[in-house]
């Protein structure tokens, strides 16, 4: 006959079991219903990323409404940029064709940080094949200007050797005469 | 941190004009697994190396060991309660931790971590409770209302205190330690393994990780309970027992000659093999950690320590003055794994991505993940340590006929 001791250790293995049946029920209630149909992931995420509304347009999808921008930015050097990396997505700004809502542009100070999130060279990682970059301030003390000066001073934002290529041309010309 | 490039680039190039740096990647910067991560694997080391003074005593019968091997029982309950709190607080969304447990998967290995945690606690809970149930029954007794209640779900509802009932109590202690040797060295060398198993970081990568994170385990766990005991002993003007000490400084001498030897021979086949990305590692210790690795961890934490443990092992000494040199080595030991993690953890990425570059890291007070975060993390295990010490008394010595392998009481009720 078991001692009284006996039996309440024999009752706590037994709820030890029952509670660790308990937790896997309670788990296997908790398991998404589509999970592990093709591997460890919910089969129901592919169809629920599949519905979602595409946010970002492409450089073309501005340039019928924007032909001055477009114009100038397949010229330069920022062609290969998207518009929405500076300006913001597309569907904040159009819906079904008709503009919704005004994106924000870039002002003053606001322009240097932006272009130097791409053109820092402080980024060691940036390859110079790739990237041309500037140093700060050296590149304003070289130009010889006020280190106040933003960078859309002396580039054109969206197509950045534009002025400084077409004063170099006038400068040529006069040198050459 | 805000990650904020502009903010990052300026630390860099302070930072980096100090360095050999060249290339950093911008995505690594910031080191992502910062002073949590250390306290994760420190923390469970502390419950490991605690667990294995009690097995000592409780299943390989290291009679001397009786005054401590109650108190580490506790000890490691105390901060095991504590080990899932850094990693919980890393989390930007803590509560998805249950997802990751709802769906283990092979291929990712930190749910494993949390089945492996829930067993490790559940088994020590019972050891706790079936070596203090002799206690809980008496305290039971005197005891009225909810606290009546308390003891009595605490005791399993059985107040039979017969040599029968507690030859059997024993039996189950020595079963539930006995299972709780591999379940503790699978803990905390999943802890290493969960390192060592980062293929693309080369200081980690390595299969020795798991083996020298479980011997420095044991050696912070067996430092902290002589640390404490003498403190908390000396604090109440308790008398210390030597012979105890020296068992466990005995232990401990021999799990960190294991431990230094197997982080040295790390860096040592690392430098011979001259492996892959062994450039790297090169400049890492002898860079950014130079004073952490080689001045701390080595020369001040270990050679120090190993110096005084030769000592204390061949010299014979009286007590006054053992005791004393033991505090100091426990709590040298105490200092010397943690380094030896921070160093891991931390130092294993200072080094970029595009084996290159080295960053920085800046500890920061008051961030979810800064030094106040630690403080308080740390002094938690000590509260709770508190608050269980009015319900489970951490000393045999203060009630008479505690128990011991050997039941010795006489007036057993029914
Ligand atoms: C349906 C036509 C349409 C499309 C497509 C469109 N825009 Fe616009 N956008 C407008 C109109 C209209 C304005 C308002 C013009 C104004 O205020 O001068 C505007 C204004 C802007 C402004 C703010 C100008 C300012 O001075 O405030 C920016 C920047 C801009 N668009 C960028 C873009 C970019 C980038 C895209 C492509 C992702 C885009 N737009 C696509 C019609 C369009
Ligand atoms: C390198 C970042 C960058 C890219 C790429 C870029 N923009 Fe801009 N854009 C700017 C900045 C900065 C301004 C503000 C210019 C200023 O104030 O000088 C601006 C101004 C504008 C304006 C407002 C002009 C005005 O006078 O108010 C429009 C419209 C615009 N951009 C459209 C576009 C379109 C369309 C594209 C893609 C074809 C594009 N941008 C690509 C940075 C960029
Ligand atoms: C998204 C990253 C990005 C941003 C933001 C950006 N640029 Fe650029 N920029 C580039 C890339 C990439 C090129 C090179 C394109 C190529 O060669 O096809 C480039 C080319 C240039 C060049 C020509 C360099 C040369 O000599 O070839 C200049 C000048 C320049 N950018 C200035 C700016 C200025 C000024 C701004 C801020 C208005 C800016 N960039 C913002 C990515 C960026
Ligand atoms: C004072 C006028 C001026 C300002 C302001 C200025 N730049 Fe320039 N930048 C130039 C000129 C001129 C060149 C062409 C230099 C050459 O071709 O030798 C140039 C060249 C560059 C180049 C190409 C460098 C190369 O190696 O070929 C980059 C990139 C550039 N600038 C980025 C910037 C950025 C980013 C800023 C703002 C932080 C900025 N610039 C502000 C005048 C300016």
């Amino acid at each position: 006959m078991l001692s009284k001791h006996a039996m309440r250790i024999i009752l706590v293995v037994i709820s030890v079991v029952a509670v660790s049946g308990v937790g896997l029920l309670v788990k296997a209630q908790l398991i998404p219903k589509s999970f592990g149909l093709y591997g460890a992931y919910r089969a129901d995420a592919i169809d629920e990323e599949a519905q979602r509304v595409v946010r970002h347009g492409t450089n073309a999808s501005c340039f019928g409404c924007h032909p001055y921008e477009a114009k100038t930015h397949l010229k330069g050097d920022h062609k290969t940029i998207s518009c929405e990396f500076c300006h913001g997505t597309y569907s904040d700004h159009v819906k079904s064709g008709k503009k919704i809502a005004d994106l924000p542009v870039k002002k003053g100070a606001e322009i240097t940080t932006l272009c130097l999130r791409c053109h820092n060279t402080e980024i060691k990682a940036r390859s110079t094949i790739v990237i041309k970059t500037v140093a700060m301030p050296d590149h304003l003390e070289q130009q010889k200007v006020k280190l106040t000066h933003n960078c859309n001073q002396c580039h054109n934002v969206h197509a950045p050797l534009k002025y400084i290529n077409e004063a170099k041309k006038i400068t040529g010309l006069m040198e050459e005469h | 941190m805000n990650p904020n490039l502009y903010e990052a680039q300026s630390t860099l190039s302070h930072g980096a004009s100090m360095l050999i740096s060249n290339y950093v990647f911008p995505n690594d910067l910031h080191v992502h697994w910062s002073m949590m991560i250390v306290l994760y694997p420190y923390i469970t080391g502390l419950v490991d190396g605690a667990f294995i003074i009690a097995a000592l005593y409780y299943l390989f019968d290291v009679k001397s060991l009786k005054p401590v091997a109650r108190f580490s029982l506790l000890f490691a309950f105390a901060f095991l309660c504590c080990a899932t709190l850094p990693l919980l607080l890393h989390l930007g969304r803590p509560e998805r931790n249950f997802n990751m447990l709802l769906t283990p998967s092979p291929s990712s290995a930190m749910a494993g971590f949390g089945y492996i945690y829930a067993i490790s606690m559940g088994v020590l809970s019972f050891i706790v409770l079936f070596v203090y149930r002799p206690d809980l029954v008496e305290r039971g007794k005197k005891s009225k209302g909810v606290m009546k209640l308390i003891y009595r779900a605490l005791t399993f509802d059985s107040d039979d205190l017969s040599k029968k009932a507690l030859e059997l109590d024993t039996k189950i202690i020595r079963f539930l330690v006995g299972l709780g040797i591999p379940v503790a060295a699978v803990l905390h060398g999943y802890v290493g393994f969960i390192f060592g198993g980062v293929k693309a970081n080369p200081t980690w990568s390595t299969p020795l990780m798991p083996v020298i994170f479980l011997f420095s385990a044991c050696v912070s766990g067996i430092s902290a309970i002589v640390l404490a005991y003498i403190v908390i002993r000396k604090l109440g003007s308790l008398s210390i027992d030597a012979a105890c000490i020296k068992t466990c400084i005995k232990t401990l001498t021999g799990f960190f000659i294991l431990a230094f030897s197997f982080e040295m021979l790390e860096v040592f086949s690392h430098s011979y093999l001259k492996t892959g990305y062994h450039h790297m590692v090169e400049g890492l210790l002898n860079g950014p950690l130079a004073s952490s690795f080689w001045l701390w961890q080595v020369k001040i934490c270990s050679v120090i320590p190993l110096i005084l443990l030769g000592f204390m092992a061949f010299v014979k000494m009286r007590d006054s003055i053992y005791l004393p040199i033991s505090t100091i080595v426990s709590a040298i030991l105490l200092l010397q794994v943690f380094i030896m993690r921070w160093n891991v953890v931390i130092g294993g990425q200072l080094m970029s991505k595009s084996a290159r570059g080295y960053t920085v890291f800046h500890p920061e007070w008051f961030d979810k993940e800064g030094i106040l975060a630690v403080i308080i993390i740390m002094t938690i295990p000590f509260i709770i340590l508190y608050v269980l010490g009015k319900i489970f008394p951490f000393w045999g010595d203060a009630i008479k006929g505690s128990i011991s392998s050997k039941p010795v009481r006489k007036t057993g009720g029914n």
